[in-house]
């Protein structure tokens, strides 16, 4: 039965370059990557060097913190290159594919033992097979700590967030598959739900029973944090554990086959992309692999993840172990002469001060901040738009205030990182930054402790 | 478009570091990112964002002004022209006014321009839009007959001690236009309240003793005495609660056109600029008060307890203030509920000051400075409120 769940916040936008429902499969790059940067809350411990030869699903690295915590190598090869970022950060592990991969075998499950198979059993398997932090934990959204106890699992099949993979698309014909990963996540804690928005994406007439709860509303409506936020009747509920919903197909495979998990459906969208569509491909595989030609009108930003939480990389990076869509979108050049008075019918906005607004088709999106950093004018357009009720414009001077517990009671750990209130800011404050490091130095202290 | 690209490409080396006029570089920055907004790729997520901007949703408030202008123009000419005897026909109304308002607002253009410019430089920081709006609203609170350089002193006070001080636009708790004038008020009263600061009289005119006397309905209404009615008192100087609602009668430059301000609330409520919560809450404060006062009223107490509650939304520069100077969103209250109990402070205040305070014919604006002040701790109760309503997560 589902039920749907209103949240009246949120954003719809309206951007063009939607990609097409076709799957096209995509021929394997020479390269693959892992990216321990762009993994929050750990800290790497590298058990490679460059030169190494590794097999599909070898050991790469562990977080130091919690060494069951391990990351697998998405490809079979020699590690080309090891690149470092500021203060020695590990930005990324590169590894050149062999013709002939070989797999790591990991112990397998069928359907009648995952039905059977005890909580500690199902860890050890994940956190052995290196999809374990697939599995991450609300409040912090930090990689779930195996020893906690989750009032439940929700399973989020999207946020309406632009451009992610379509559960339509990534669930075709998977229902078997989809059912072994949702009865191990059921090993883990109980209910299992999985939780959809409503309007954004169909999905396949299988799935629509497993569906537990339809969430109506703009971006990000489907997210786990928005939907504990609404759903929730005491504190206790805060600790929720939650997966995506392509992640539950990794998971099955890897329980059923005992094969660390190579390709998944990626999606390649948005203005700049020559070709929006979605597509096959290896986990891990370059940017330039999966954007295709440019376009050739500009300098183009490639954004990995969707356009909201999503971080920029050059062509030469690869996709992060999250992530699963590249939304292109151009790089603006040249200044718009005298653009601060005209009425701006294809200028993207929350606010009603552009007739973009009475406009119905898709609006060109640019990776300018489309103005200068200014003091808080009070507009409350960020409070207005936050799905969780916090009060950024309040928040954010706390803040900076180090007022903490103050933050705190404002609902600072109910943020869903989702960067509208950075998005709709006219002064061009970084809220969302803001409230990602507190909270992020938040969760560093408590787990110290 | 390529012209004026150049003209700035040669400009720009004179305002660098090692320019001869580097102090002034936050001034230039200002004029050239006008006519050609800087380029500023995203660097943290989200990596798009919206396109408005702090300098659009100040200049739409400019261009809400603009029909004051054009209307203050006119009026400051036309009253003259009436007061002085002589033919109150349009080109010559505009001529006067023209010659009246123009140079109050650019001496009030320099003034601001050059203390925000002076703090930005000092500061280091880019110069705020805050103060265009500022130098927009100010002039049209002002008598035509107010001397320059009272303006010029007027708009500083506002700019330096109601914003400055504080840190600039966005960091100040008063409405700097409102701030300065009444600083104006209290400083230079004989140049600022009265009934001959209205109205600009030129000499060479057939000048009659009776035309110049142009008082304010404000002051009229005040000056009714006991045993006569308010109403007729107000139509037989001429105030029809029609004409009052044009506008056209002595009074500020821009502020007397009530329609005109209903017509830029409108504006501003549709384009999201101004928060219609303020706009309603001042409207309904205003009307209730004073229909409060209306039943309360003996046969003791003044005429002007008597007076329709209509009568107070179309005097003098309510309604200018209820939306343009109660909505700015600095200054006001930032919660929605806050804002409704903001504006019926405002409302309200401004009847009671307006009734009970014969020194003070026009409450409005210190109506609206003093609900400034209360404003945070509005906030702060809502704030409080909301909280504990919320399931705590720490």
């Amino acid at each position: 039965m589902m039920q749907t769940l209103r949240h009246i916040k949120g954003f719809r936008l309206n951007m063009s370059g939607k990609p097409a429902p076709e799957i096209d499969p995509l021929k394997d790059p020479q390269t693959l990557g892992i990216l321990p940067d762009r993994i929050s809350h750990i800290t790497p411990r590298l058990l490679v060097k460059e030169g190494d030869m590794v097999n599909i699903g070898s050991l790469l690295f562990v977080d130091k913190q919690n060494p069951d915590f391990k990351f697998r190598s998405p490809g079979g090869g020699r590690i080309e290159e090891i690149r470092f970022g500021r203060r020695r950060r590990i930005r990324e592990i590169v590894i050149r594919r062999d013709h002939q991969e070989r797999f790591e075998r990991f112990e397998r499950l069928d359907a009648g033992q995952i039905k059977t198979a005890s909580r500690e059993k199902i860890v050890s398997l994940l956190q052995e097979g290196g999809l374990w932090p697939l599995i991450r934990e609300l409040p912090f959204r930090n990689i779930a700590r195996p020893g906690s106890n989750p009032k439940g699992i929700l399973v989020s099949l999207g946020s309406g967030e632009p451009f992610h993979p379509d559960p339509s698309a990534y669930l075709r014909d998977q229902e078997d598959l989809f059912n072994v990963g949702i009865e191990s996540l059921k090993r883990l804690s109980v209910p299992v739900d999985i939780i959809v928005p409503k309007e954004v994406f169909p999905v396949p007439d299988w799935a629509i029973p497993y569906c537990r709860y339809a969430v109506e509303g703009g971006y990000p409506a489907g997210d786990p944090g928005l939907f504990l936020y609404h759903m929730k009747q005491s504190a206790e509920e805060n600790l929720m554990w939650y997966v995506a919903g392509q992640d539950v197909l990794l998971i099955a495979e890897l329980l059923s086959t005992g094969c660390y998990p190579i390709r998944k459906i990626m999606v390649v969208a948005g203005d700049a992309a020559g070709n929006p569509r979605h597509l096959v491909t290896r986990i891990g595989s370059p940017l330039a692999h999966i954007a295709g030609h440019d376009p050739g009108e500009g300098p183009v930003r490639i954004i990995t993840g969707g356009i909201f939480t999503g971080y920029s990389d050059t062509e030469q990076h690869h996709v992060g172990y999250y992530e699963s869509g590249l939304t292109m979108v151009f790089e603006r050049k040249e200044p718009e002469f005298l653009s601060l008075f005209k009425p701006g019918l294809d200028k993207p906005t929350y606010s009603r001060a552009f007739l973009s607004r009475i406009k119905t088709g898709g609006l060109r999106f640019d990776s300018d901040y489309h103005g200068e950093e200014r003091a808080c004018i009070g507009c409350g357009y960020c409070a207005e738009v936050c799905p969780v009720r916090i009060l950024p414009q309040f928040t954010f001077k706390a803040i900076l205030a180090k007022e903490i517990d103050e933050a705190l009671a404002h609902g600072l750990l109910d943020c869903t990182e989702c960067g509208l209130c950075s998005y709709v800011c006219p002064s061009k404050i970084d809220l969302t930054e803001m409230m990602k490091q507190t909270r992020a130095g938040l969760f560093k202290e408590l787990e110290r402790r | 478009m390529i012209r004026i690209k150049r003209i700035f490409d040669r400009l720009r080396p004179h305002f660098g570091k090692s320019g001869r006029f580097s102090g002034l570089s936050p001034a230039y920055e200002a004029i050239e990112s006008v006519f050609f907004p800087k380029l500023r790729p995203v660097q943290v997520s989200p990596m798009v964002r919206d396109s408005l901007d702090v300098k659009r949703y100040m200049m739409l408030v400019i261009v809400a002004l603009m029909p004051h202008y054009a209307f203050g123009l006119f009026n400051v000419g036309y009253q003259s022209q009436l007061a002085s005897g002589l033919s109150p026909q349009f080109w010559p109304s505009i001529r006067i006014g023209l010659k009246t308002v123009l140079p109050l607002v650019v001496v009030v253009y320099a003034a601001g321009f050059a203390w925000e410019a002076l703090f930005a430089g000092i500061r280091k920081h880019p110069m705020s839009e805050g103060v265009l709006v500022t130098c927009a609203l100010f002039p049209l609170t002002l008598p035509p007959t107010l001397p320059l350089w009272q303006a010029a002193l007027g708009i500083s006070f506002g700019i330096v001690i109601g914003k400055e001080i504080f840190g600039g636009t966005g960091r100040n708790f008063l409405n700097p236009a409102l701030t300065g004038r009444a600083f104006l008020y209290f400083a230079y009263p004989a140049q600022n309240s009265g009934d001959t600061v209205w109205t600009v009289i030129q000499s060479g005119g057939a000048v009659t003793a009776d035309a110049v006397s142009g008082a304010t309905p404000l002051a009229l209404a005040a000056a009714v005495e006991k045993g006569q009615d308010v109403h007729m008192a107000l139509e037989s100087a001429g105030y029809g609660l029609m004409k009052m609602a044009f506008g056209l009668y002595p009074g500020s430059i821009g502020g007397t056109a009530t329609l005109l301000a209903a017509m830029g609330a409108v504006f501003l409520v549709t384009l999201g600029i101004a928060n219609y919560r303020i706009i309603a809450g001042c409207i309904i404060g205003m009307l209730g008060t004073a229909l409060l006062i209306n039943l309360a009223k003996t046969g003791e107490s003044l005429p002007y307890l008597s007076l329709n509650p209509f009568h107070h939304l179309v005097m003098g520069g309510a309604m200018f203030a209820f939306a343009y100077m109660a909505t700015d969103p600095v200054s006001s209250a930032h919660m929605q509920g806050a804002r409704w109990v903001f504006g019926m402070g405002i409302g309200s205040l401004t009847v009671l000051i307006r009734v009970f305070n014969p020194a003070f014919p026009e409450g409005v604006g210190l109506a609206v400075l003093f609900m400034n002040l209360f404003a945070p701790l509005l906030d702060q109760i809502e704030i409080n409120l909301r909280l504990k309503r919320r399931i705590r997560n720490v």
